[in-house]
């Protein structure tokens, strides 16, 4: 069944149909995936049968009426605990309201079926979580679903819902959404509001939607837009729908796909994907981007200082409390020198004019979304192109330098001979606020079936 | 920036881990050098790049948002 056809199906049942068909798919198949931490069957159904009621009543229903959905787990549910993947946050009180995001998808018509899982604090990029265990991978179960936003794209990718909520410092959404094969958006750098979502790196956090089809990714993007200026970080200043020009095509932008960094990080599946997507949207000119190791450099520096001294407090009382892949690395970040972290903060804003000089000269810029299609979990390290690399900080190599310069970048799901029966991701790369234009390249790559979800056999 | 070694990473973290009064034992001491040291790499990268003095961070405090409007009884007068 085609996407198109498949929304138009789920469309003509009932909020509680839908809600009871996702259910029914969570208890069938979780036990594999792991992917949820927590069901909300009683919020659920609450949610399901007000929008029944409403559409009984004849009123008008939200864009996402009746739409099941979960959020990685660190985003506030009402009465609930933001665990973020850790079991130091268990002892917090539970969240007095939604997070924002949550509230627009409510208010669009969304049903909320549960929190999902993911590295801890955000920080790796594979959801060997070892307090709730890890996330499989739908496609092939004992691999990795890619993280932080694990349990996001995994969800998705089993069909257990078909859209999810994740966040993305580094590559946590694109990630994910590459190793499971499907569609995900991490938008501009200060788009979406991230009020009630735990912070990982207050500089870098972006939160955005991962789903089944991109009709559904940009219906959610445009629910969850709202200026908010109670985040410090949201810098939006007004809504910018993309859904009426979805189908606008990609004829007359300028398309170039990036050599250099990202051409030599990429594995041969990853620059197969690449090239399949350049082919379709008729790009074939090599790219630059500038500085891209040092753009990874300044994130990775920028990271490691704000997330070790974010948690500083728990590091001293509680450091056998916290997962034991990544504790160390929150400590070394605690404990970095002032200048280093200053000089990247510093370097941060040369490297955006340079990147932003870049998009003067081209509209959408095609790299692969990680090196590798997913390694097997507990994977200690992957070859590219010959080279040893570490795999947990080294799957966000290629998502690392876009995000420091904060632009928008959907991630397109490919299955490149290559990658033998498993999907890797393609980042289609915009200026920022430009979001409109990588929806569009990735409606037309859907279209001609180029970039599509595939049904996990599970 | 020459190369840190894991010597001097591994005394880094000893240091400074008592000055933010961080337990470390010798175990922990050893693992966190090795991302000191990564870190390091990346530091080196970013002391490479060229940065003129009037090069400023990428975010800056803002004491309130900028008056849109200027008030009757406001500024310039």
């Amino acid at each position: 069944m085609s996407a198109h056809s498949a929304q138009a199906s789920e469309a003509a049942l009932s909020a509680c149909e839908r809600l009871g068909q996702a259910l029914a798919r969570i208890d069938a198949t979780d036990g594999r995936i792991h992917a949820f931490t927590q069901v909300l069957r009683e919020r659920a159904w609450r949610e399901a049968e007000a929008v029944d009621a409403r559409r009984a009543r004849g009123e008008v229903l939200g864009p996402l009426a009746g739409m099941p959905y979960a959020v990685k787990n660190l985003f506030d549910i009402a009465s609930e605990v933001t665990l973020a993947g850790s079991k130091v946050n268990r002892s917090l009180p539970p969240a007095a309201t939604d997070a924002v995001l949550v509230q627009q998808l409510h208010k669009a018509g969304a049903v909320l079926v549960g929190a999902l899982n993911m590295d801890e604090y955000a920080y790796g990029f594979t959801t060997e979580n070892t307090h709730y265990g890890a996330t499989h991978n739908p496609h092939r179960l004992g691999h990795l679903a890619g993280g932080s936003s694990g349990g996001s794209a995994a969800a998705v990718a089993a069909a257990q819902v078909p859209l999810a909520l994740g966040s993305d410092t580094n590559g946590s959404i694109r990630v994910p959404a590459s190793l499971c094969g499907v569609w995900g958006l991490k938008p501009t750098f200060g788009r979406l509001s991230r009020r009630g979502s735990y912070p990982f790196v207050h500089s870098i956090d972006h939160l955005g939607p991962i789903a089944q089809d991109v009709g559904t990714l940009a219906a959610a993007y445009d629910a969850l837009q709202l200026p908010d200026p109670l985040d410090p970080g949201c810098h939006a200043q007004r809504i910018q729908p993309v859904t009426a020009t979805l189908g606008h095509g990609t004829e007359g932008l300028r398309i170039g796909i990036l050599g250099g960094y990202f051409h030599d990080n990429a594995g041969p599946a990853a620059r197969a994907a690449s090239q399949a997507v350049a082919q379709a949207l008729g790009a074939s000119a090599e790219v630059i981007w500038p500085d891209a190791e040092l753009g990874r450099a300044c994130a990775f520096v920028i990271t490691a200082a704000e997330g070790g001294s974010l948690h500083l407090h728990s590091l001293r009382e509680r450091a056998d409390d916290f997962e034991p892949l990544s504790v160390d690395r929150f400590i070394a970040g605690a404990l970095q020198p002032a200048a280093w972290y200053v000089r990247a903060q510093r370097f941060r804003r040369v490297y955006r004019d340079r990147v932003n000089e870049l998009f003067k000269h081209w509209d959408l810029l095609i790299a692969p979304a990680t090196p590798v299609a997913a390694p097997a979990i507990g994977t200690d390290w992957i070859e590219v192109n010959g080279q040893r690399h570490p795999c947990r900080p080294s799957l966000g190599m290629l998502t690392q330098p876009v995000s420091a310069a904060g632009c928008p970048v959907v991630s397109a799901p490919i299955w490149p001979a290559q990658a033998q029966g498993l999907p890797i991701g393609v980042q289609l790369i915009t200026a920022p606020w430009r979001e409109d234009l990588a929806l569009r390249a990735a409606m037309q790559l859907q279209r001609s079936a180029v970039a599509h979800t595939k049904e996990a056999a599970l | 920036m020459p190369p840190l070694t894991l010597e001097q990473a591994r005394a880094h973290a000893l240091s400074s881990a008592a000055l933010v009064a961080v337990p470390m034992d010798s175990a922990r001491a050893e693992r966190v050098a090795g991302y000191i040291a990564l870190t390091a790499r990346f530091a080196a990268l970013l002391e490479s790049a060229e940065l003129a003095p009037h090069s400023e961070p990428a975010e800056l405090f803002c004491p309130a948002p900028f008056p849109a409007e200027p008030t009757s009884e406001g500024q310039g007068l």
